[in-house]
C-alpha cells in the first residue's frame, strides 16, 4: 500500500512550511544578524567583565556558590524545556545561541543601562518614594521584554526557514528567558554580596538561591515564552497564522506579569495579600501559559500529523499513534490508556518523532535513516 | 555551501546578504533605542527632587537624618514615603558634584569592625587617609570616620551602628559615604557634618 498522492504533497508542503530538518549554522559572515548578534554577546561580555572584574577575587566564595547553584538549577530546566520541544523540535544549537542573548546581550548589553536609566526617569517624574515603591515594575517589562525579544528577531535573521511558528516562538522564548533569569541570579547573588561587604558570602548565595530558585518558576522563562509567542502570531511567519490583535495581546500580557510580579509588594499593599498574592499570581501565569502554549502548538501539529498521515500505509504509524503524536497532552494520555502501558506509549511515541524528523530531514524522500527509524517503529508495533 | 545558503548576485551589498537587513537592522535599531534612548531622555531630565527644611530622610526602622537643605534626592525616600529597609537602604543625595550616600545592611560587630570591613571589600575613601576619628551624634550614636583626600577626590566614609548599649553589635549597620571633587569636600564640610550629627536611630535602640 502506498500513500496517495494528496496525503504526500500535504507532507512536502509540511516539511516546506515548518523548515524542519534545515540544518542550523551559526557563524554566518554574510547575516547581519550574525554580526548584531555578535555585537550584543560581545558588548555585553565586556560589560559583564567590568560588573563582576574588580570585586571577582574579594566575592569568588560568592559568585563560586551562585554559578554553581544555579548552574545545578538549570538541569531541571533544560529537561522540562527539552520535553516541551516537540512536534518540529528545534535544533540544539539555535537554542543555545537565544540561551546566551538571553543572559549576556539582554542582560547585561541592554536591560542594565536601560533599567538604569528609566528608573532614573521614574524618580525624576514621580519622586523617589515612587520610583521605589513602582519603578521595578514600570521598568523591567518594557525593556527586559523586548532585550530577550531581539534574541528571537536575530534568529529569525539567523535561521528563517526554522523559525516559523508561534510555537517556535515560545520555546525560543523560553531559553532566552532562562538564560537572562540564570545571568541576572548570579547578578543577584554578587550584588547581594557587595551588598553584605563580603560578610558570610556563601551564606548570602545560598539565601538569594532560595528566594530566586523558587520564583524564577514562573519569571523570565514563562514572560518570555508567552510575549515572544506574541511576538511570532503578530509577525505570522506560517500561512494564516498572523493574528495581530491576539499577538499584542499575548505580548502585553506577558509584560503585566512581569509587572505584576516585580511590584507584587506594593500590589498586595502587605497584610494577607502579600502572603496569598504570589501564589495567586503564580496560579494566573501558569494557566495563561499552558492556553498560549496550546494556540501555539496548533499549526505544529497540524505539521506533524501532514508529515506522518503518509506513514499510515507503510504500517508503521497507526491512527490512534497519529493522534497522540500530533495531539497535546490528554491524546498522549489517551494513547497510554490505550495501549495499557505508559513505557511502550511512550516508546512508540519517541520513536515516531524519530520518524518524523528523519523525514523531514530526507525532504519527503526514503533515506537510509527514514528506513531505518521506520522499521525501528515497526518493531516497536510487533514486540509484545 | 549549499545552495539554499547561496546569495544571489543582486541580494549583495558589500558581501552582506540584503535579505538580512530587516532583522538584523531593526533588532539593532530596538537595541539601540532601549539603550541610548532611555539614557538620552534621563539626561534631559533635570533632577527636581530638592531637599526642602524640614524634610526627613526615612532610613528604615524608624531611624531617621535631616538631610542638607537644597541638595537633590536622587534614590531613597523621605519620612512618610514609601517606606525604607534599615537593612538594604540606598540613599544618595547629591550637590554640584558632590554626593552623600546613605547605605545601610546587617553586620554583627562593632562600627570600627563594619569599617575594617568596607574597606576590605571596597577599599579605602580616595588618596592619602587620615586617622580614624569618632563622631558623635545628637542623639549619642558613636560613628567612626575615615577621611581621604587626593588628585581623584575627597572622600568621608563614617560606619555607625543604629543602637547603642548591648543592642549595638546586633543592629543594623549604616555606612555614610561622601565624594566630592578634589579640595571641595571643605565647601560641604559644615552641611554633612550637621547631617551626620542629627542620624538618630529607631527601633533597634
Amino acid at each position: 500500500m502506498t500513500a496517495v498522492p494528496q496525503e504526500k504533497a500535504a507532507q512536502l508542503d509540511a516539511i516546506e512550511e515548518s523548515g524542519w530538518g534545515q540544518p542550523y549554522r551559526f557563524l554566518q559572515p554574510h547575516n547581519v544578524a550574525f554580526w548584531v548578534y555578535v555585537l550584543g554577546v560581545g558588548a555585553g561580555a565586556i560589560t559583564m567583565l567590568r560588573v563582576f572584574g574588580p570585586g571577582a577575587q574579594f566575592y569568588t566564595p560568592a559568585l563560586a556558590g551562585g554559578v554553581v547553584l544555579f548552574g545545578l538549577y538549570l538541569v531541571p530546566w533544560l529537561l522540562l524545556l527539552r520535553h516541551h520541544n516537540r512536534f518540529t523540535a528545534q535544533p540544539a544549537g539555535l537554542l543555545a545561541t537565544g540561551f546566551v542573548w538571553g543572559g549576556v546581550a539582554a542582560t547585561f548589553w541592554i536591560a542594565l543601562p536601560a533599567n538604569a536609566a528609566l528608573l532614573a526617569i521614574w524618580a525624576k517624574i514621580g519622586g523617589t518614594s515612587f520610583a521605589q515603591a513602582w519603578g521595578a515594575g514600570l521598568t523591567a517589562p518594557i525593556n527586559e521584554e523586548f532585550a530577550k525579544a531581539i534574541g528571537l528577531i536575530l534568529l529569525i535573521g539567523l535561521a528563517p526557514r526554522l523559525v516559523r511558528s508561534a510555537y517556535d516562538g515560545f520555546i525560543i522564548g523560553a531559553f532566552i528567558g532562562l538564560g537572562f533569569q540564570v545571568f541576572e541570579d548570579i547578578l543577584y547573588v554578587y550584588n547581594g554580596a557587595t551588598q553584605q561587604y563580603g560578610v558570610d558570602q556563601l551564606g548570602s548565595s545560598l539565601r538569594v538561591f532560595i528566594v530566586r530558585g523558587a520564583a524564577g518558576i514562573v519569571s523570565h522563562a514563562l514572560f518570555s515564552a508567552i510575549f515572544c509567542a506574541g511576538l511570532m502570531w503578530v509577525l505570522g511567519r506560517t500561512r494564516g497564522e498572523r493574528n495581530v490583535v491576539r499577538g499584542v495581546l499575548t505580548m502585553l500580557m506577558a509584560m503585566f506579569f512581569h509587572f505584576a510580579w516585580d511590584d507584587m509588594g506594593v500590589v498586595s499593599n502587605g497584610g494577607v495579600w502579600a502572603g496569598i498574592l504570589p501564589f495567586l499570581i503564580a496560579a494566573v501565569e501558569l494557566t495563561a501559559l499552558f492556553s498560549v502554549l496550546r494556540h501555539a502548538a496548533q499549526h505544529e501539529r497540524t505539521w506533524i500529523r501532514e508529515l506522518l498521515t503518509p506513514e499510515l500505509a507503510t504500517g508503521a504509524v497507526d491512527p490512534p499513534l497519529l493522534d497522540a503524536v500530533s495531539g497535546l497532552h490528554k491524546d498522549r494520555k489517551k494513547y497510554r490508556k490505550h495501549l495499557h502501558s505508559r513505557r511502550k506509549a511512550n516508546h512508540r511515541l519517541e520513536a515516531a518523532s524519530d520518524l518524523a524528523q528523519e523525514i523531514a530531514r530526507a525532504n519527503g524522500a526514503e533515506s537510509p535513516g527514514v528506513v531505518h527509524t521506520r522499521a525501528e517503529l515497526l518493531r516497536l508495533h510487533n514486540k509484545r | 555551501m549549499s545552495t539554499r545558503e547561496w546569495v544571489p548576485v543582486e541580494q549583495r551589498w558589500f558581501g552582506l546578504d540584503r535579505r538580512t537587513f530587516k532583522a538584523g537592522f531593526s533588532a539593532l535599531a530596538i537595541a539601540l533605542l532601549l539603550i541610548y534612548g532611555w539614557q538620552g531622555l534621563n539626561a534631559a531630565i533635570p533632577w527636581h527632587n530638592e531637599i526642602r527644611a524640614g524634610q526627613v530622610l526615612d532610613l528604615g526602622n524608624g531611624a531617621t537624618a535631616v538631610p542638607p537643605v537644597g541638595w537633590q534626592l536622587e534614590q531613597g525616600t523621605l519620612v512618610g514615603g514609601a517606606g525604607a529597609s534599615a537593612t538594604s537602604l540606598e540613599v544618595l543625595l547629591a550637590q554640584g558634584g558632590a554626593t552623600i550616600e546613605l547605605i545601610g545592611t546587617t553586620f554583627d560587630g562593632s562600627a570600627a569592625a563594619f569599617l575594617d570591613q568596607v574597606h576590605r571589600s571596597q577599599g579605602s575613601p580616595p588618596g592619602v587617609t587620615a586617622a580614624r576619628g569618632t563622631l558623635t551624634t545628637d542623639s549619642g550614636l558613636v560613628g567612626v570616620v575615615e577621611s581621604g583626600s587626593g588628585p581623584s577626590g575627597d572622600g568621608v566614609d563614617v560606619a555607625f551602628k543604629m543602637g547603642t548599649g548591648d543592642a549595638a553589635d546586633s543592629a543594623p549597620a549604616l555606612l555614610v559615604r561622601v565624594r566630592t571633587a578634589s579640595g571641595q569636600f571643605e565647601h560641604y564640610e559644615d552641611q554633612v557634618g550637621a547631617m551626620l550629627r542629627s542620624i538618630t536611630p529607631g527601633a533597634a535602640r
